[in-house]
């Protein structure tokens, strides 16, 4: 089954193509803040590199975040529409989760951490399994000072990745425990995306189109007030 | 007719464009061949989700938009009896509108168009208002004016022909449709302010108060920002006035100036027709004062139904298959302008 894995969630826009074989292509661009313009002609490219016709996709593998929210939507909304268009099935990994996998090597908690704005991080653990990580605690928002007291509470030798991480390394500096690792990973990758999506892929662990929507974290603004206001 | 070069390769009168439309609080998805036959149109309003919040929150209609849109496009292709490979284009609103918002169409119809192999075309909301009119009187004839009324937009446009339009005047402030909002927020009528306002002036008396008619004899520009002062000034000073009567007053002089101008605009400029466009023009007052003029003036009166007036994706579908005749495809790298004015000749 060939997959296409879309990849919207940071400032990075990416797509790729594979299956069984692995990746067949890959396509990564990340400047500005560009994802509706560059999405689709991504997908085009990634198709025509991996000389595959996009009616021969029979998954689509999207990233619903936690990100950037604009992003998010314009790759749920692609990925959504190319899912209902071909009559294929889709499958929607988590930003943090995807982030994990690259560095599924490491014995250490593995801690996932991206750019939330607003001085906060979405972040997740992990730990290795065989054949890949398992994410051990929920899908959170907080600040880096709130990640690193967790992390210093835990006592464990920690590997920590993201672009979130990177972000505010200063704050995880004094931690001798953590090591911050820049390993050409700290935005998600599409290709990761395939490679995931493919195993659960095997285990028919498919989602229906309405079910896939982005995982935002953080309510909107005007809904906060409202409840503040009214003292909720 | 203007020479096209895209001419009928996509747009013969069997070829069926798919619209979709995300620039505010609908997200709708429409079916329409040959531009005029309209085959469905569905609209979901998210006004019930904004209501609290007395306008439309950017975000809250994004996460919205982005629900609705597969169940909505899936809805308009089941009413029309289609199936993807029975679509022969995609239109969708690029602008103006909420940036979020947007961008949830045009990825979804970029993907479809890429999906079903079939030219893309980004449609500007405004032009779609003016082909509101012809999806419901496909015998409209150039030149024509229309008075496009909306929460957005207030501005008279001048159509020669498909494609062609001259903006005659605009509103210098406050959109009217904003106007309406702000009173009824003021008056404590809820929101949306245009159906509050309307049905709250039934009962009152459109005479009882002499609100100011902004600019009245001054151009065709529309300024409304000092008529919503007037009324709050109004009621802080008169503070057992009757709502009714205040609704009534302050809808009066809305539409005064604007039937004043959509006529004095249609003389000016040799129009044989006046239409009515945007969600304003569902008001009541306006749609019979619309039509009382024209009779005066011996001039074709079109008024959309109050379904085409407000934003859906059927005039999306008709200007995209007009804008792809004119122009072709739009490339598939194109994203979404908030800001996007019409496209218009000099004046
Ligand atoms: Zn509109």
């Amino acid at each position: 089954m060939l997959i296409l894995g879309i990849e919207t969630a940071t400032m990075q826009v990416g797509c790729a193509v594979g299956g069984h074989e692995g990746v067949l292509s890959s396509v990564h661009s990340a400047k500005g803040k560009r994802h509706a313009e560059q999405l689709v002609p991504s997908i085009q490219f990634a198709c025509e590199q991996a000389r595959v016709e996009l009616a021969e996709i029979g998954l689509v593998a999207v990233d619903v975040g936690p990100g950037l929210f604009t992003g998010l939507r314009v790759g749920v909304a692609t990925a959504k529409a190319l899912a209902f268009s071909l009559k294929v099935p889709m499958i929607g990994v988590s930003s943090l989760d995807l982030l994990a996998f690259p560095v599924r090597f490491s014995n250490r908690l593995i801690v996932t951490a991206i750019d939330a704005r607003r001085g906060e991080l979405y972040y997740a653990c992990y730990r290795q399994v065989p054949g890949g990580v398992q994410r051990i605690t929920d899908l959170q928002i907080g600040s880096p000072d709130d990640l690193a007291s967790e992390l210093l509470a835990s006592g464990e030798e920690v590997l920590l990745v993201g672009d979130g991480a990177q972000r505010h390394a200063e704050s995880f500096e004094g931690l001798a425990k953590v090591e911050l690792v820049d390993t050409g990973n700290s935005h998600p990758s599409a290709a990761a995306r395939v490679e995931l999506a493919h195993a659960r892929a095997l285990r028919e662990e498919f989602e229906r189109p309405d079910a896939i929507e982005p995982v935002y974290l953080r309510r909107p603004d005007a809904e906060i007030n409202w409840s503040t206001r009214d003292g909720r | 007719m203007v020479d096209a070069p895209g001419d009928d390769r996509w747009t013969n009168a069997g070829s069926v464009v798919l619209g979709i439309e995300t620039s505010c609080d609908e997200t709708a998805a429409a079916c329409v061949r040959g531009g005029g036959d309209v085959l469905s149109s569905v609209v979901s309003s998210q006004v019930d989700l904004h209501a609290r919040y007395g306008g439309v929150v950017p975000e809250i209609a994004s996460r919205a938009h982005n629900e609705l849109i597969i169940p909505v496009t899936a809805r308009a292709l089941f009413e029309a009896g289609l199936d993807g490979e029975d679509v022969d284009a995609v239109a969708a609103t690029t602008g103006p509108g909420l940036i979020g918002a947007l961008l949830v169409g045009v990825s979804a119809a970029k993907a479809l168009a890429l999906a079903w192999d079939v030219p893309f075309i980004s449609v500007n909301h405004l032009e779609a208002h003016l082909y509101a009119g012809f999806l419901e009187e496909p015998e409209l004839k150039f030149p024509l004016v229309v008075l496009l009324v909306s929460g957005g937009h207030t501005m008279l446009v001048l159509m020669e022909d498909h494609g062609r339009y001259r903006l005659l005047g605009q509103t210098l402030d406050d959109a009217a449709g904003e106007a309406f909002d702000k009173v009824a927020r003021f008056l404590g009528l809820g929101y949306p302010g245009g159906p509050a306002i309307d049905s709250v002036a039934m009962s009152g008396d459109p005479e009882a108060i002499r609100f100011p008619r902004s600019m009245m004899d001054d151009g065709l520009d529309f300024s409304f920002s000092g008529l919503k002062t007037s009324v709050v000034n109004h009621v802080r000073n008169n503070p057992s006035v009757s709502t009714e009567d205040v609704a009534a007053s302050f809808q009066a002089a809305v539409v005064d100036v604007l039937v004043a101008k959509a006529r004095r605009a249609a003389q000016q400029h040799g129009a044989t027709a006046l239409a009515l466009g945007g969600g304003v023009a569902a008001n009541s007052l306006l749609r019979e004062q619309f039509l009382t003029a024209c009779t005066e003036d011996g001039m074709h009166a079109f008024l959309p139904s109050r379904a085409m007036c407000t934003d859906n994706a059927a005039m999306i579908a008709s200007a995209g298959w007009y804008r792809l005749r004119l122009d072709g495809p739009t490339s598939l790298d194109c994203g979404a302008d908030p800001n996007l004015r019409l496209s218009t000749l000099p004046a």
